[in-house]
């Protein structure tokens, strides 16, 4: 392949990154009574047609506009033969109006598909997805692969979703305002889960998870840098933030999954812990978020000396808080743990047993494994090992195997 | 959200296919924990009673039923629009063991409260 192939392709690849979802609302609300489906075929075909036309000629000097051209000639070619369908505009008005795309990687445009992505009848997991694909631009198989979900299994959600949107026309009619500070929970409940996903280890493609991760920052900076963020938005941002100072370090040298207790504090980003701290301060007017309390968390642990200096007893009291707002037994494990650490060994165990009462959490390989570790803290090194094996058999995460694998040996 | 299956075929799964079965639906439970939807769930057994006014039976209707109540879970959704999308995500529905039954709670307005 030589070079000027090369770089028309690396153009091309970044075009529809930064431009994929907007180029597609553009031509939705250009003409609304078209298909989704329709103008997602047409802007592939457009794309593929630059890839050719680019290599006989030069990259055009504004590549974003050459292809909503070619895409809406196509649209106006489709909808010649298809007369029930007329643009919104009468074909006079419309070429009048050629919609500015910007350079910037994240502009109003794309703040509002974000916000239109937020559309309360969907399930968070079909939100993630359609941000993914129409805010953040992945390709179906980047999204496939960094979830570790098939190709498959996304078409069918983008299927329900886009079925969803051809009655509701989601990414046409920009929300309300007054809906905005609603759908806004959302937003953030979509940046979340995103960073979530590329945070913790998974079968996903480790690279692509990273990029969730930037992903979801992006879109939350662009929130605040925009104004229309409040005070959770900035709880979230320092949470997130705090996690990213510690990214690196959750591996050890030779790839090997590392708990808080063994990683390496002084390679913790300090800017990353700073700048997140302003966030959280910065986030103190308004009500609590679920947010606050988890950034709070995360705070004490970036900001402790060692794993033994941590303030577990406040820690413990954050999980509490979290525990009124968010009541649910994962949330309930963490309370325990953090308990436990916190000296209140009686009252954590109390909880353990609870939990391993309930026959959906009892399989649950997070529980057995902190079992396992306080186990092996209390020196009941047998029984230890009888709960890492049993976690051995609740996770396919190989990360996480090869960390069971480790403590079975510390445990023998 | 109301989980029905054909209590008769969960009988007579073998204990690793009801086991991956359960660790499929934790893993469900805890993507709808972690998206702040989930409240409470729960499994329940096959045999129970089934009581009306003149009688009490062991052996109830609901084991013979194709598709009786299996379990259970209380979410918080936006709406039943949501709730629907969420349960559509349950891995017994998607391997064709459960069908589910999504109802919201009913809620009374208090006229008088202002």
């Amino acid at each position: 392949m030589n070079q000027a192939t090369d770089t028309v392709i690396q153009a091309a690849d970044r075009l529809y990154k930064s431009h994929y979802g907007k180029i597609v609302s553009a031509l939705l609300q250009f003409s609304p009574g078209i298909q989704l489906e329709t103008v997602e075929d047409i802007v592939h075909d457009s794309f593929a047609a630059a890839l050719t036309a680019w290599q006989k000629e030069s990259v055009p000097a504004n590549p974003a506009g050459w292809v909503y051209t070619v895409c809406r000639n196509k649209i106006l070619n489709t909808l010649k033969k298809d007369k029930k369908v007329r643009p919104l505009s009468d074909t006079e008005d419309f070429y009048g109006i050629e919609p500015i795309f910007t350079e910037s990687f994240f502009d109003d445009y794309q703040l509002r598909l974000l916000f239109a992505c937020a559309h309360p009848d969907l399930s968070p997991k079909v939100q993630v997805v359609i941000t993914l694909k129409y805010v953040a631009n992945l390709k179906v198989e980047a999204i496939a692969k960094a979830l570790g979900m098939t190709i498959d299994g996304i078409d069918k959600l983008l299927l329900r979703a886009r079925q969803k949107i051809k009655t509701e026309q989601i990414l046409l009619a920009e929300p309300p305002i007054a809906d905005l500070g609603h759908r806004l929970t959302i937003v953030h409940k979509i940046i979340y889960l995103i960073y979530n996903e590329g945070y913790k280890p998974s079968t996903g493609n480790e690279i692509l998870k990273e990029e969730l991760c930037e992903e979801a920052l992006l879109m939350n900076k662009a929130l605040l840098d925009s104004g229309a963020g409040n005070s959770d938005t900035r709880a979230l941002h320092a949470l997130m933030l705090f996690s990213a100072a510690r990214f690196k370090t959750r591996f050890g040298s030779t790839g090997q999954l590392l708990d808080l207790e063994e990683q390496n504090r002084d390679l913790w980003d300090q800017n990353l812990i700073k700048l997140a701290s302003d966030f959280l301060n910065q986030s103190r007017s308004g009500t609590i978020s679920t947010y606050h309390y988890e950034a709070s968390i995360a705070w004490l642990h970036c900001t402790a000396k060692n794993f033994r200096a941590t303030d577990w007893r406040l820690i413990s009291k954050l999980y509490f808080q979290l525990l009124q707002m968010n009541p649910n037994p994962f949330v309930e494990l963490n309370y325990a743990i953090a308990l436990y650490y916190a000296g209140e060994k009686k009252k954590a165990l109390t909880i353990f047993d609870k939990l391993q009462q309930q026959p959906l959490l009892n399989k649950y390989y997070l529980l057995n494994a902190a079992l396992g570790k306080i186990h092996l803290l209390e020196g009941n090194n047998h029984k230890a090992k009888e709960y890492f094996l049993e976690t051995l058999k609740q996770t396919n995460v190989e990360a996480e195997r090869e960390f069971i694998r480790r403590m079975i040996d510390k445990s023998s | 959200m109301l989980i029905r299956e054909d209590l008769l075929a969960r009988e007579k799964m073998t204990k690793e296919e009801f086991d991956r079965n359960i660790q499929l639906m934790t893993k469900w439970i805890e993507s709808m924990a972690e998206s702040g939807n989930f409240i409470n769930a729960d499994a329940l057994h096959n045999a129970g009673r089934y009581v009306g006014r003149s009688y009490v039976l062991s052996d109830g209707p609901f084991i013979e039923a194709k598709e009786a109540i299996s379990g259970f879970v209380l979410i918080n959704a936006e709406n039943t629009e949501q709730a629907a999308s969420i349960a559509q995500s349950c891995p017994l529905v998607l391997n064709d063991t459960a069908v589910i039954e999504v109802r919201p709670v009913m809620i009374i307005e208090n006229e008088s409260s202002n």
